[in-house]
């Protein structure tokens, strides 16, 4: 079995090894044309970090290439007059820089597009692209006067217009090449065996994880413990950081750079290259960056040649004459075209992305429901988290309010939560009792008041460092990462409790392992706490509702919590699937002393495990009591409850 | 006797997800009916099924003597049909009245629409208060009642509700039943699923129970109140 499956990557890589000679044999010539589509490869691959993990469409990743150019260009030169190109350093040492390089310059693009997502980001990546190749055309004649004194004086930075000509190439004893293009498809056979190597073993990492989270939901993946600012501009460095690669290699290889060869169309061509393949898949982006390159580079002028001859022979002097290399971006633009309509997930991507089902409600057929959850099925590690001490209230809000375009959302509220208690917040809808959550959960600022958990003020505090804190919440319509596998987003919720790094991730020491494995271990304890267990690798999408509602609960207590913020868990449960998780709020209370505040409007479930509620109206709080008093109290009856109520809670007593 | 709308042995599927596996059911002209049923057993697809954004891979489906099953569904709505859909499926960067002209978007009697407009707004005074708001920051519930208000502004003939009672106090679940009881008096057919049975059928004529995208029983409202399986899988008694 093993021997089988490990038969195709063992012929893959005989293949490649033995394609270059096998080409100079019969005399092909096409490794020159294969090495640069390696280039795009390796571009297209680290655009694939910030398009297909992060989800941040960049339309000018062409510029990063261009700065990884530039940084070997103008390091490497032997020739250009500046004392800078006097000394060419070696390519083996440009190499890094040209990647640290364009790296720190991802951060300084991404930071200003941090706060856009979608249209803006685009546009703004696409100014950028723009901007990089005209600066670089007009760095190539630069004079600075000061008051008449000449700081710098027709200083060439960049060649301009005629770029960097020529640029050292890399020196092996031994090794040609300068003369034959085998050393570079072996140069890039290495980096882009590398590059696929520490993609992959991102992927599948903490930070891997948490790019997925915000490409699928940046909201919830705040409240999950994800910083978004930190883990987007790790994605545009990083991705910054492979075409720094994939530019100094073609600046060194072509032996010239010009501005010409960073414009739009390349990231356009890159974008391609990615969609084409698809989004996400590395086989797909390699696939999609090799077919794209083959055709434009092999296929194109070939059949050029082809159709020539044809039309000399036939007597047509339109096809003698053809040049269908001219027609590179018709034919780029309709494979597009006939992608998104044949196989919109791109041709190897994967098919979880592509189910058409939308919507939770309806999705696979419900099958039998959930078992009780039973105290010995929490999970140990859970229960070790478990904070009993600390005699003050956990959370204690006072005054708090916030005013929407003039209307009023929170008017001075208070709310204390004890530690270990349950905390009903109800009131009529529109009341202010989600705005109350996602103020103290630091998705929503406030304009007045305070917030206090464990004796520490929380206002101002990003999502993600309140979750860090110990508060977790759901939401009120589900908020998963729908295309992420069940495990995938309760290991997303461990994020803030997991430490490793960027290389730690692609190293893997032992201490990264250990705690990798331990992450997933107990992920699947809580998921078998749940009720969850057997669906661990379904995509969340594809769960029915109910178990959809279970596995954000499960999301939010893998973030060790100990304040739950809940709104309203069992909206859309059928009876029976309401009791079920009524059962287990009350032992997450009883067993791990979790503190939890709940919004809800299933009374039966707000009476029978609330310690005390508050009731909030037009975003003031109207009443507070423990539930006996709040079922009774007239204006609770009045703006929420209703006389309904009123009466069938009579008519259910009567008999007693 | 056939129905205003009647569903015959329809058959819908997602990718290769079976979610109706034959599902018969009728609706008569004046009726409230309902279908309640599981999370996951198929009463949103047969409501998506009806106004063709997903196809029935097989079987019939007809309103009025009209073939439904194979009309977009912007011909479906012209039929006579509103849905008011589960959720939060309302624009969420127009105005609530914007919204709610939208809804009236096949109608060309500017009359009728100003006083469909007052009847929306005096069932959900709350609308009224808001009317110039977004649509997007109006709590779950108002946005509940906008989606039900936008429906009715199509004057349908039959209205399709996608579990109305969802994400609202037990005040206004109370006022949404009334409402849809309203709705019905004043000459509109409803076709109601719901996951809180018990209202469901407090206001309902007749209803069907559906189980893994089949039904399972219908009869009277007041008959499924009485049987067991209602009793015990959807209304939470022992």
């Amino acid at each position: 079995m093993n021997a089988r499956r490990a038969a195709g990557p063992t012929a893959l890589v005989i293949a490649l090894l033995v394609y270059p000679f096998v080409d100079r044999a019969v005399g092909l010539q096409t490794v020159h044309a294969v090495s640069d589509g390696m280039i795009y490869v390796l571009l297209a691959l680290g655009l694939n970090i910030v398009v297909g993990y992060a989800g941040l469409l960049d339309l000018g990743y062409a510029a990063f290439f261009a700065i990884g150019a530039y940084a070997m260009g103008l390091l490497n030169s032997p020739v250009l007059g500046s004392p800078l190109y006097g000394h060419p350093w070696s390519f083996w040492l440009c190499i890094w820089l040209a990647a640290g390089v364009s790296a720190l310059l991802g951060v300084a693009i991404g930071a200003p597009t941090l706060r856009v997502r979608g249209d803006y980001l685009a546009i703004i990546t696409l100014g950028f692209g723009e901007i990089i190749p005209v600066a670089i055309r007009n760095l190539g004649d630069i004079t600075i006067d000061i008051g008449g004194w000449r700081l710098v004086e027709r200083l060439n930075l960049t060649g301009g217009e005629n770029g960097v000509n020529p640029v050292g190439r890399p020196y092996l004893p031994g090794v040609p090449f300068e003369t034959d293009p085998i050393p570079w498809y072996f140069l890039l056979l290495v980096i882009g065996g590398l590059s696929l190597w520490a993609m992959n073993r991102l992927r599948d990492s903490r930070l891997g994880r948490a790019w997925m989270a915000i490409r699928e939901d940046e909201t919830a993946a705040d409240c999950t413990g994800v910083n978004p600012i930190s883990t987007k501009l790790l994605a545009f460095a990083l991705g910054a950081s492979f075409s720094g690669f994939a530019g100094s290699v073609y600046a060194a290889k072509l032996q010239a750079i010009t501005p010409g060869a960073f414009e739009f169309q390349v990231s356009i061509m890159l974008l391609c290259m990615v969609v084409l393949g698809g989004a996400g898949s590395l086989k797909g982006v390699i696939l999609g960056g090799m077919l794209i390159t083959i055709f434009d580079r092999i296929v194109l002028s070939q059949s050029t040649t082809l159709v020539r001859a044809l039309g000399r022979t036939v007597g047509v002097p339109l096809l003698a004459t053809i040049d269908l290399t001219l027609w590179r971006w018709f034919f780029f633009g309709l494979g597009l075209v006939l992608v998104m309509l044949l196989r919109p997930q791109g041709l190897a991507g994967r098919r979880r992305t592509a189910l058409v089902v939308t919507d939770a409600d309806d999705a696979p057929i419900a099958e039998a429901p959930a078992a009780p959850p039973r105290v010995d099925a929490i999970p140990a590690w859970l229960r070790e988290r478990a904070v009993r001490e600390g005699g003050g209230p956990i959370l204690e809000v006072r005054g708090l309010s916030r005013r929407f375009e003039g209307i009023v959302a929170l008017n001075e509220v208070d709310l204390v939560v004890p530690r270990g208690a349950v905390i009903g917040l109800i009131g009529p809808n529109g009341a202010g009792k989600t705005t109350f959550f996602n103020v103290v959960t630091g998705l929503i600022r406030p304009d007045g008041g305070s917030i206090t958990f464990e004796g520490a003020s929380i206002v101002g505090l990003r999502p993600n460092a309140i979750v860090a804190r110990g508060i977790a919440r759901t939401f009120q319509s589900i908020r998963l990462f729908p295309h992420m596998t069940v495990l995938e987003n309760v290991l997303v919720g461990e994020h803030c409790r997991l430490a490793a790094t960027v290389p730690g991730a692609v190293l893997r020491p032992p201490s990264v392992r250990a705690e990798e494995a331990r992450a997933r271990e107990r992920a699947r304890a809580l998921l078998d706490f749940v009720g969850l267990g057997g669906k661990s690798d379904d995509v969340a999408r594809n769960l029915p509702y109910g178990d959809q509602r279970r596995l954000e609960i499960a999301r939010a207590l893998a973030t060790e919590p100990r304040l739950l913020l809940l709104d309203e868990p069992t909206a859309g449960m059928n009876p029976r699937e309401t009791e079920t998780l009524t059962d287990l709020i009350g032992l997450l209370r009883r067993e791990l002393h979790l503190s939890v505040l709940l919004i809800e409007h299933d009374m039966e479930v707000v009476m029978r495990i609330s310690d005390r509620i508050t009731v909030l109206d037009y975003g003031t709080r109207i009443a507070e009591g423990v539930p006996a008093e709040i079922q009774r109290h007239p204006r609770v009856i009045e703006a929420y409850l209703g006389t309904g109520y009123e009466q069938e809670l009579a008519g259910r007593e009567a008999p007693r | 006797m056939t129905g205003m709308l009647e569903l015959a042995d329809v058959h819908t599927y997602y990718g290769n997800i079976r979610a109706l596996r034959g599902l018969t059911l009728s609706v008569q002209r004046g009726e409230i009916v309902t279908l309640i049923g599981a999370n996951g057993a198929g009463k949103t697809t047969t409501l998506r099924t009806i106004l063709g954004t997903v196809r029935a891979r097989r079987g019939t489906v007809t309103f009025d003597g009209h073939r439904l099953d194979g009309l977009a569904t912007d011909r479906i709505v012209r039929l006579g049909i509103a849905q008011s859909p589960e959720g939060r499926r309302i624009f969420p960067r127009m105005s609530v009245l914007e919204n709610l002209e939208l809804g009236a978007f096949v109608r060309p009697d500017r009359d009728g629409i100003a006083r469909d407009l007052e009847r929306v707004f005096t069932l959900f005074p709350r609308l009224r208060e808001r009317v110039a708001q977004k649509g997007g920051t109006l709590s779950g519930g108002e946005q509940q009642m906008l989606a039900i208000g936008r429906a009715l502004m199509a004057r349908p003939g039959l209205l399709l509700l996608d579990e109305p009672s969802m994400g609202l106090s037990p005040i206004l679940v109370e006022t949404i039943f009334r409402i849809v009881q309203d709705i019905n008096r004043q000459g509109t057919t409803i076709l109601l699923v719901e996951q809180n049975a018990r209202m469901a059928l407090r206001v309902a004529h007749r209803g069907y129970v559906i189980q893994t995208g089949r039904i399972v029983l219908h009869d009277s409202a007041a008959e499924l109140l009485r049987s067991d399986l209602v009793r015990k899988t959807y209304l939470g008694e022992k």
